[in-house]
C-alpha cells in the first residue's frame, strides 16, 4: 500500500504495520449511477430548461397563480381593512402569522445548511441537491417576509424597522428580539442570495455557451423560428447572468475560493437567524416560552423542517425529470436520515422541557405542559408529536427509506407536525397564561387561512419559474463525485465509493 | 501491538501510570475521608470534579466514535482506534465512582455533596430539606434509590455500547468481516440516543442538582458541547504522542490534526453558543428561581463581587475567545505544539468550567443572628490535583491495557486506505 510523502519518517514497526492493513471490502452505492458520462450529465442538467416547456409545468403554474392570489387578496382585505380582520384578540396576540413565519423561516434552512455546513463537512452528496434547496430557502424567505412585514399594521411604514432617521423621531427598539429578527433574516436572504447566484455562475456559462453553439451551427431545420428566436433570448440572457464566465483556471479558482468563503460566512448564519427567531419566544418570562434548550432546539427542528421540504420537493422532480442516477436511493438515505436524526433531536428538546417543567418545581410551566398536552389544544400537540418524533422513526427501515412514495408522504407529515410545533408553542402559551378570567381560544379567519394557503401558491410560482429558467444541480459539482472524477481510478465501478 | 519495542514502551507507560494513579487516589481519599470526618464537601468535590474531568472525555470520544460511524467518515479510522483504546476507561471510572456512592448509600449524613440526600440538611434560611416545599416536590426524583439505579444504569450505557463498539473494531482486525462495521453503524445510530440520555441525567444528577433549585433544559446540551471540546482536545495531545513516541509515526497525518483541529474550533463556538444562550436567557428573563445560580457566580450575599466572577471571565476570555481566535489560524490547527499547547489550554480550562459548575454553592450562615448565606469560593485543593492526576493514572492504564490488545491501527477497516492516505 501506498501513503503521501509527508510525515513518512517511519521505522521497521510501522512498516511492518502498514504491510499489513488489507482493508475489507464495503459496497457503497456511487453518487452518480448506471456509468454515466459527464457529457450525459451536462445533457441532462440542461435539457431541462432548452427543451419545450411540459405540459405538467403549465398546468402547475396555472394552479399556482391561482392559489398564489389568496395570498394578494387576504393581503389586500388587511391593507384595507386592519389587523383586527386577523382571528387576534386578547390574550392571544400572536397567531398564525408568527407561526407562518417561523414554519417559512424553518423550511428556508435546509438550503444554507447543505450549501455551507455539508461542503465545509466535504459530503459530497450535497451536490445533486443543493441548488434546488437554496433556490427553495430564498423562496421560503420570501413567503416567512410576508408576515411580520403585514403583522405590523400599517405596512406602508415597516421601513421604521430600520434605524432610518426619520421625520417622528421614532427609532427602533433595539432591546426586542423582534428587532433583530429584521437584520437577522435580511442577512440570511442576502447572503443565501448571493450564494445561490454565484454558485450557478459556472452552469449559466454552459447554458449560454449551449445557445451560442446551436445558433452558430444553425441547426433548426424543422424546429421553426420560435426556437431560434428562444437561443438568441438565452444567450442573451445567460451571458448577462454569467458576467463572462469563461472556465478559465482562474476564474476557477476565484469561484473555489468565494464559495468556500461565503461556506464560512453562511454556517454561523444557520445558527443564528433560528436562534434569534427562538429568542422572540424565549426572552418572554411567559410558561411555556422561557426555557434554554430554545436556540439549539429550534435550529434543529429548522434543519429538520428543511428536509422534510427537501424531500417533498426533490421526490416528485426525480420522476418527473428522470433523475434517478443523480438523485440516487443514497441520497434519499441520506435525507431521511438526517430527518430522522434531527427529528429526535427536537423529540429530545420536547421531553427535556417537559421534564424540566416538573423538575423545576414552578406550578406555571407545569400547567402550561400539561395544558398542551391534555389542554384545550391536546389535538395540536398530538399532531406536533407524532408527525415530529413518531413519524420520522420509520426511517430507521431501509426499506421505508427506498419505497419514494412512502418516504414523501412522510415528508409531508413533517412538514405539517413543524407547523403545529409552531403553533402549539405560540397559542397554548398565550390562551392559557397567567389570569385565567382572560383565558381564551384562538381560531384563525378567513383571511388567515387565506393568506396562508396562497404564500404555498407563491412558494411554488418561484420554484415553477426557477425550474423552467436555471440550471437545477450544479453540473461541475455533480461531475467531481463521479466515479470518473476519482484520481484513483475505478472507472466504471458501480460499486466504487468516491465522494 | 505490531513491535516488541512499542509493546515494551506500552507496558512502561501503563504501569507508570497505574502507580501514579493509585498514589494520586490514595492522597485524593485521604481527603475524601478528611470531608467525611469534617462534613466538609469541598474534598468530595475534588473527586467529582477529577470523575467529572475524565469522564467528560471518555464520553466525548464515544460520542466522536458513533457520529464517525454514523457519517460513514473515513479520514479519522486511525484516530477512532485511538478513542476507543481509551473508552475501555468507562469500567474503571465505574469503580472510581464507588466512593461517592458509598457515601451515599452508607454514611449517616449521605448529603455531605449532595444536600438534597439529606433531609436534615440546613438551608440558608429554607429551614432544613425536607421540610422545603421545592425539595419535597421533586423527591419522587431526587431520592437515593433512584439516583444509585441511575447511577448504574448511566454507566451501564456507557460500558456496553463502548465494549460492544471496542469488539466490533477489534474484532474486524482479525477476521475482516465487513459485518462487523455494518453492526458498528447500526450501534452507533441507536447509541448517540441513548448516550445523550445518559449524559443528560449524569449532568443534571452529577452536577445540576448539587443546586436542586435550580433548572435549566439547556444543561445536558452544555455537558454535551463540554466532553466533545475536552475529547478532541484530548485526541490532538494523545495522538501527537503515540506518533512521537513510534505508535502512530509516520501514520498520523497534518491533515488529520487539521480536520481535528477544524472540529475544536466548531465545538469552541457550539460552546460558547451553548453557554451564552443559557446565560443570556436567564439573566433578560431575571426570574430570581434561576438567576441565583448565576448570581452566585458573581456576587457575595452582600452584593460584593466574589471570586467567582473572575472565574467567569476567565471562561468568556479564556475558555472561548483564546482558543477561538488562535484557532482560527491554519497553523494553530497543523503545527505540532502549536495543537498541542492550545489543546492544552482548552483542557485546562475545561477543568475551570467543571470547577465553576460544580464548586460555587450556598453555605449556611455561621452566624445565626446575621441575614443571609456564605457562598463557598474559587479555590485549588491539592486534592482537585491528587484526583484529577489520580483517576487520569488509572484512565491512561486502561487505555494502555486496552493497546496491548488490537493493533494501533484498525488494518482491516474498509475505509483505512482513505485514513492513512488522507491529505487536506
Amino acid at each position: 500500500m501506498a501513503t503521501t510523502s509527508q510525515d513518512c519518517s517511519m521505522d521497521a514497526a510501522q512498516a511492518e504495520l502498514l504491510a499489513k492493513v488489507q482493508p475489507a471490502e464495503l459496497h457503497e452505492q456511487a453518487l452518480v449511477t448506471n456509468n454515466r458520462d459527464f457529457n450525459w450529465v451536462t445533457d441532462k442538467i440542461c435539457r431541462i430548461v432548452e427543451t419545450k416547456t411540459p405540459t405538467w409545468w403549465w398546468i402547475c403554474m396555472a394552479v399556482a397563480l391561482m392559489t398564489a392570489s389568496f395570498t394578494g387578496v387576504g393581503l389586500l382585505w388587511l391593507v384595507s381593512s386592519g389587523v383586527g380582520v386577523w382571528g387576534l384578540a386578547n390574550p392571544i396576540n400572536w397567531g398564525w402569522a408568527i407561526v407562518n413565519f417561523v414554519f417559512w423561516i424553518g423550511i428556508g434552512h435546509a438550503g444554507t445548511l447543505i450549501s455551507a455546513v455539508l461542503c465545509l463537512l466535504k459530503q459530497g452528496w450535497r451536490t445533486s441537491i443543493n441548488r434546488a434547496a437554496e433556490a427553495m430557502t430564498i423562496f421560503a424567505v420570501v413567503c416567512a417576509g410576508i408576515f411580520p412585514l403585514f403583522h405590523v399594521g400599517r405596512v406602508w411604514f415597516a421601513w421604521w424597522l430600520f434605524p432610518i432617521p426619520n421625520s417622528n423621531g421614532i427609532w427602533p427598539q433595539f432591546r426586542s428580539p423582534l428587532e433583530w429578527d429584521v437584520f437577522a433574516v435580511s442577512t440570511y436572504g442576502t447572503v443565501s442570495v448571493l450564494f445561490w447566484y454565484m454558485g450557478m455562475i459556472p452552469d449559466l456559462g454552459v447554458l449560454r455557451d449551449r445557445a451560442v453553439q446551436r445558433l452558430t451551427k444553425g441547426a433548426y431545420e424543422g424546429a421553426g423560428v420560435l426556437a431560434k428566436g428562444m437561443d438568441i433570448f438565452r444567450k442573451n440572457f445567460y451571458a448577462i447572468l454569467a458576467m463572462g464566465w469563461r472556465n478559465a483556471g482562474n476564474h476557477w479558482r476565484n469561484y473555489e475560493m468565494a464559495y468556500l468563503i461565503l461556506a464560512g460566512i453562511s454556517t454561523p448564519l444557520v445558527l443564528s437567524v433560528h436562534t434569534i427567531v427562538s429568542f422572540d419566544f424565549a426572552l418572554a418570562v411567559l410558561p411555556g416560552w422561557h426555557t434554554t434548550i430554545f436556540p439549539p432546539y429550534f435550529v434543529a427542528g429548522a434543519i429538520f423542517s428543511g428536509f422534510g421540504m427537501v424531500l417533498t420537493l426533490m421526490l416528485p422532480l426525480r420522476a418527473l425529470y428522470g433523475l434517478h442516477d443523480l438523485i440516487t436511493q443514497r441520497h434519499i438515505d441520506n435525507m431521511c436520515k438526517i430527518c430522522l436524526g434531527t427529528g429526535s433531536i427536537v423529540g429530545y428538546a420536547y421531553i427535556m422541557e417537559f421534564f424540566i417543567a416538573w423538575y423545576g418545581a414552578n406550578p406555571y410551566e407545569s400547567f402550561a405542559f400539561i395544558n398542551r398536552a391534555f389542554g384545550q389544544y391536546w389535538w395540536a400537540y398530538v399532531m406536533m408529536f407524532s408527525c415530529n418524533v413518531f413519524t420520522p422513526q420509520l426511517f430507521w427501515f431501509k426499506k421505508v427509506r427506498a419505497n419514494a412514495a412512502l418516504v414523501w408522504i412522510m415528508s409531508i407529515f413533517i412538514n405539517v407536525g413543524m407547523w403545529f410545533e409552531r403553533f402549539v408553542i405560540t397559542v397554548t402559551s398565550l390562551a392559557n397564561d397567567f389570569l385565567p378570567s382572560s383565558w381564551g381560544y384562538y381560531s384563525p379567519t378567513m383571511v388567515d387561512i387565506l393568506t396562508f394557503f396562497g404564500t404555498f401558491g407563491l412558494f411554488s410560482v418561484l420554484f415553477l419559474l426557477f425550474l423552467r429558467f436555471l440550471p437545477l444541480m450544479p453540473i461541475a459539482e455533480v461531475k467531481f463525485v463521479m466515479p470518473q472524477a476519482d484520481p484513483h481510478g475505478h472507472h466504471g465501478d458501480e460499486k466504487g465509493d468516491h465522494n | 501491538m505490531s513491535s516488541d519495542t512499542s509493546n515494551s514502551k506500552g507496558s512502561n507507560v501503563g504501569l507508570i501510570a497505574l502507580v501514579v494513579g493509585i498514589v494520586g487516589i490514595v492522597i485524593a481519599l485521604f481527603g475524601f475521608k478528611q470531608g467525611l470526618d469534617n462534613n466538609d464537601a469541598r474534598p468530595l468535590m475534588s473527586w467529582l470534579i477529577g470523575i467529572g474531568f475524565w469522564i467528560s472525555i471518555a464520553i466525548g470520544m464515544l460520542f466522536l466514535t458513533q457520529i464517525w460511524y454514523v457519517f460513514h467518515a473515513r479520514w479519522p479510522v486511525i484516530i477512532r482506534r485511538q478513542c476507543e483504546h481509551f473508552m475501555a476507561a468507562f469500567p474503571y471510572l465505574l469503580v472510581l465512582f464507588l466512593p461517592l456512592l458509598a457515601v451515599v448509600l452508607f454514611h449517616d449524613n449521605p448529603g455531605i455533596l449532595w444536600k438534597w440526600m439529606n433531609g436534615t440538611n440546613a438551608l440558608p434560611g429554607h429551614g432544613t430539606v425536607g421540610e422545603d416545599a421545592i425539595y419535597q416536590w421533586k423527591q419522587p426524583f431526587l431520592n437515593i434509590e433512584f439516583f444509585t439505579i441511575r447511577v448504574f444504569m448511566i454507566f451501564g450505557v456507557f460500558i456496553l455500547i463502548s465494549g460492544l463498539l471496542r469488539k466490533f473494531s477489534f474484532d474486524t482486525d482479525k477476521t475482516g468481516d465487513i459485518k462487523n462495521t455494518h453492526k458498528a453503524r447500526v450501534l452507533s445510530s441507536l447509541g448517540l440516543f441513548l448516550c445523550a440520555v445518559a449524559m443528560t441525567m449524569g449532568a443534571i444528577d452529577w452536577f445540576k442538582s448539587l443546586e436542586y433549585h435550580w433548572f435549566s433544559t439547556m444543561y445536558g446540551v452544555w455537558f454535551f458541547a463540554a466532553c466533545m471540546r475536552a475529547a478532541l482536545a484530548s485526541i490532538i495531545i494523545l495522538t501527537v504522542i503515540l506518533a512521537a513516541k513510534g505508535y502512530l509515526k509516520g501514520i498520523l497525518k497534518q491533515a488529520h490534526r487539521y480536520d481535528i483541529g477544524c472540529m475544536m474550533l466548531a465545538f469552541t463556538v457550539f460552546w460558547a453558543y451553548i453557554s451564552f444562550s443559557q446565560y443570556f436567557l436567564i439573566y433578560n428573563a431575571n426570574i430570581p428561581e434561576e438567576t441565583f445560580w448565576y448570581n452566585l457566580r458573581e456576587q457575595n450575599f452582600d452584593g460584593t463581587t466574589n471570586s467567582w466572577w473572575w472565574v467567569s471571565m476567565g471562561l468568556i476570555f479564556g475558555h472561548f475567545l483564546t482558543p477561538f481566535l488562535c484557532l482560527l489560524w491554519y497553523k494553530t490547527k497543523v503545527v505540532i505544539w502549536r495543537t498541542v499547547a492550545i489543546s492544552t489550554w482548552i483542557l485546562a480550562f475545561h477543568i475551570l468550567d467543571l470547577y465553576w459548575n460544580i464548586v460555587p454553592g450556598k453555605l449556611v450562615n455561621p452566624d445565626p443572628h446575621a441575614a443571609g448565606y456564605l457562598v463557598r469560593q474559587f479555590s485549588i485543593s491539592p486534592y482537585d490535583i491528587a484526583a484529577l492526576v489520580g483517576i487520569g493514572g488509572i484512565c491512561i492504564f486502561a487505555m494502555c491495557r486496552s493497546m496491548k490488545k488490537a493493533e494501533p491501527i484498525p488494518i482491516r477497516d474498509p475505509n483505512i486506505l482513505t485514513s492513512l492516505n488522507y491529505t487536506e
